[in-house]
């Protein structure tokens, strides 16, 4: 018995941790099937798709990497990946320098502490169409942003960076990414304060209590505490605002329209993939630009990875 | 194992008593099965006559949101369709957002309404996939005298194979429409009729203090009518190899571009406005050449401009104009064909379209019908407007122009760097 019992309890352990075993994974598979099915599932079948002349009716035709080769020798794609980048590499450094900025601001005990932070996030609620749609108000030849440059007597320095006083910024193909570049800077950077403000909210005060001590001056808190210990927060917020920035297409559309004037400033990938898609019922080709757009992606989070150090743990 | 047989049997049982109240029924409802199978195969077999009041259906016609204005109008043109062909029950379905976005989804997943619009720019790539029902049978077999469009509309919607795959529902010319008071006040007794009383007018304009005397827009949709105009074109006449090349058509772009250089034209965007209409309502231009749908805009927008119409001016090649249309086709894999011929033939037959075109909404595709009073001239460009509808993977001609041209205004192109940009889609496209 005394060398029975134990063996048996330890028998009804193992049943009953078999059990729980089961049970969480025939939970944990019902989530698991729908995101393999419709997130995983879904990558392998417009690779699939992108291998065929695949029309939206009829026969599909299989052309192996045709479309692959003729997207990569397409200068007007070659173009859009050029624009894609250019805006990447601008928009998200803006992106998170302004929302960093932006949430030890607000981080701060200062009063009207809420109505910053609202403040500040509230463009990010906006619909990006409708903020693009004013964008386009505000940055036309007679809209306010040249009005305000000239009241304010700032115009002899435009015009020493070579933008007469009527300067079409949307439409003038030396501007019009630049112009969206500031827009989307400043309607996304605050979400990225939001997720700053998070990780800014991680960090210990004992931390800043200790540097108190020492005596460290605000400009060393920032340098040597701040600034380091949100490399968690440097990694997600760089991921998310790549990620965003790679699949821009909203802002491109509205202000530039589907042929991404002016002269294929805003062609992006995103604004490729919907005209082969969309407006030439090419999906074969469409999927194969989306494809690639998958591997940019992935290539630059597995940079971004190595880039911020170990990733953190999630 | 007996559970089992009896299982199988319960549901074989199910099964049938379905398909039997399926085919019971809603083969009446549907029109389907029963009584239009014989309707559809006695006259492809026999006499040659297709009886539409003995047809019947549920049709779905799909389309883009008719508006305030056209709605109405269309309500009622259904209503009577409804009143002659009383079998045949119609359901007009509007597409809300974007018209082709939602239509790819329809075409790749089967769920094709049965009777839609299809636009004269999309209607080769919607033929090339497959995706039209071509109408010639139907044609021959109830006899519709397809010379009564006019031909520019028409065959916009004709395929590579001569096949019609669309009827036009209504259509639309390119025009001049001016600014009467600006016009006067600057001394131009006559609306121009060439491009030299053009280019004089616009002098004359920009003497009399007007900024801007035209509005241009740069884009392909209506710079090609100025090409026209010179004696060039886009394509040669069977669409198999670009025509944009040619030297008329390269003068005929410097032309267009030379308005920009001087000043006696600005693109909407340098103005400040969306579309040129709205810089004619806003007179910040006195000339400019759109459509139709000009008219109701100012109407509702700018009642007290007082502006008028006149016909594109002629260049060497001699008159000249675009003409826009949409057609009402027919899904390839329509379950309803002869439901919806019938009432493709009624919308875009005389009785149909003059209830459609009376109020001044849309101006007639037919010859025989003669459309709102005070529509003349935008109506009767008709005769010589050449149809907006190229080739399937026009989209990446059209963007190539229009990028081309931007590029052109912006650092002094010529017609010739625009022709090359183009000529390239084009040869890229044709492939």
């Amino acid at each position: 018995m005394a060398v029975a019992s134990p063996q048996t309890s330890r028998g009804t352990i193992g049943s009953e941790r078999r059990s729980e075993m089961i049970a969480g994974y025939v939970l944990v598979a019902v989530p698991m099937i729908i995101f393999l099915i419709f997130n995983i599932g879904q990558i392998f079948y417009a690779l699939y798709i992108s291998l065929f002349d695949w029309g939206a009716r009829g026969a599909k035709e299989f052309l192996g990497t045709a479309n692959y080769t003729d997207l990569l020798g397409d200068p007007i794609f070659q173009k859009a990946i050029t624009n894609t980048l250019y805006y990447a590499a601008l928009v998200v450094p803006l992106q998170m320098a302004i929302g960093l900025f932006l949430a030890v601001i607000v981080n701060q005990k200062i009063r009207g502490q809420t109505f910053f932070r609202a403040a500040f996030y509230f463009p990010a609620i906006a619909s990006s169409a409708a903020i693009t749609v004013l964008f386009i108000f505000i940055m036309n030849p007679e809209g306010l942003f040249n009005n305000v440059r000239a009241a304010i007597g700032l115009n002899p320095i435009f015009a020493a960076l070579g933008f007469p006083a009527d300067q079409n910024w949307l439409l003038d193909s030396s501007t019009a990414m630049n112009s969206i570049i500031l827009l989307n800077a400043w309607t996304t950077s605050g979400t990225m304060m939001l997720f700053y403000l998070s990780f800014l909210q991680t960090i210990s005060k004992e931390v800043y209590e200790a540097a108190a001590i020492d005596g460290a001056s605000w400009w060393q808190n920032f340098r040597h505490i701040t600034f380091p210990l949100l490399a968690p927060g440097h990694y997600f917020v760089a991921t998310v605002s790549l990620i965003g920035a790679l699949q821009m297409f909203d802002q491109a559309i509205i202000a530039g329209g589907s042929g991404g004037e002016p002269n294929n400033a805003l062609t992006v990938i995103v604004l490729f993939l919907y005209r082969s898609a969309i407006r030439e019922f090419d999906f074969g080709l469409a999927a194969a630009v989306g494809i690639i757009l998958f591997v940019i992606v992935f290539a630059f989070t597995l940079v971004q990875r190595r880039l911020f150090g170990q990733a953190p743990a999630w | 194992m007996r559970r089992m047989l009896a299982m199988l049997a319960a549901a074989a049982i199910a099964v049938g008593a379905c398909s039997t109240s399926t085919g019971g029924t809603t083969a009446p409802s549907t029109g389907g099965g029963a009584s239009s199978a014989p309707a559809s195969s006695a006259p492809s077999t026999g006499a040659g006559e297709f009886d539409p009041a003995a047809i019947e259906g549920d049709l779905v016609l799909q389309g883009w949101s008719a508006g305030a204005v056209e709605a109405p109008i269309l309500e009622k043109l259904l209503v009577q369709f409804q009143a002659a062909y009383p079998k045949i029950k119609v359901k007009f379905e509007p597409v809300a957002g974007e018209y082709p976005a939602a239509m790819a989804a329809k075409f790749s997943s089967g769920d094709v309404p049965d009777v839609f619009y299809v636009d004269s720019a999309f209607a080769p790539t919607w033929i090339d996939d497959q995706l039209l029902a071509p109408l010639d049978d139907y044609i021959a077999k109830s006899a519709v005298d397809t010379s009564q469009f006019y031909e520019g509309y028409l065959n916009a919607f004709k395929g590579p194979d001569g096949k019609i795959y669309g009827l036009p529902k209504d259509g639309n010319t390119l025009g001049m429409a001016y600014n009467t008071d600006m016009l006067t006040k600057a001394g131009v007794t006559a609306p121009p009729t060439s491009w030299e009383e053009l280019t004089a007018a616009a002098e004359k304009l920009t003497a009399s203090g007007v900024k801007s005397p035209m509005c241009l827009s740069s884009s392909l949709d209506r710079a090609l009518a100025f090409i026209y105009q010179g004696g060039g074109a886009l394509f040669n006449d069977d669409k198999t190899a670009s025509a944009i090349e040619s030297p008329e058509s390269v003068a005929a772009i410097d032309a267009y571009l030379g308005f920009f250089k001087s000043g006696a034209g600005k693109r909407p965007g340098d103005l400040g406005v969306d579309w040129c209409g709205q810089a004619l309502g806003e007179k910040k231009t006195a000339i400019i050449f759109e459509g139709g749908w000009v008219d109701p805009y100012m109407k509702d927008q700018f009642p007290d401009t007082k502006y008028a119409w006149a016909e594109m001016p002629a260049g060497k090649g001699g008159k000249a104009t675009m003409g826009f249309t949409v057609s009402y086709s027919m899904g390839a894999d329509s379950k309803n064909k002869d439901a919806s011929w019938v009432l493709i033939s009624y919308l875009t037959g005389k009785d149909g379209m003059t209830i459609w075109t009376e109020g001044g909404v849309a101006n007639p595709s037919r010859k025989d019908v003669a459309g709102a009073p005070g529509k003349e001239i935008l109506i009767q460009a008709a005769d010589y407007a050449r149809p907006w509808s190229f080739i399937p993977g026009f989209s990446k001609v059209n963007d190539a122009f229009n990028n081309a041209m931007t590029a052109a205004i912006e650092s002094g192109g010529t017609g010739q760097s625009v022709a090359d940009a183009t000529k390239a889609a084009i040869d890229a496209a044709l492939k």
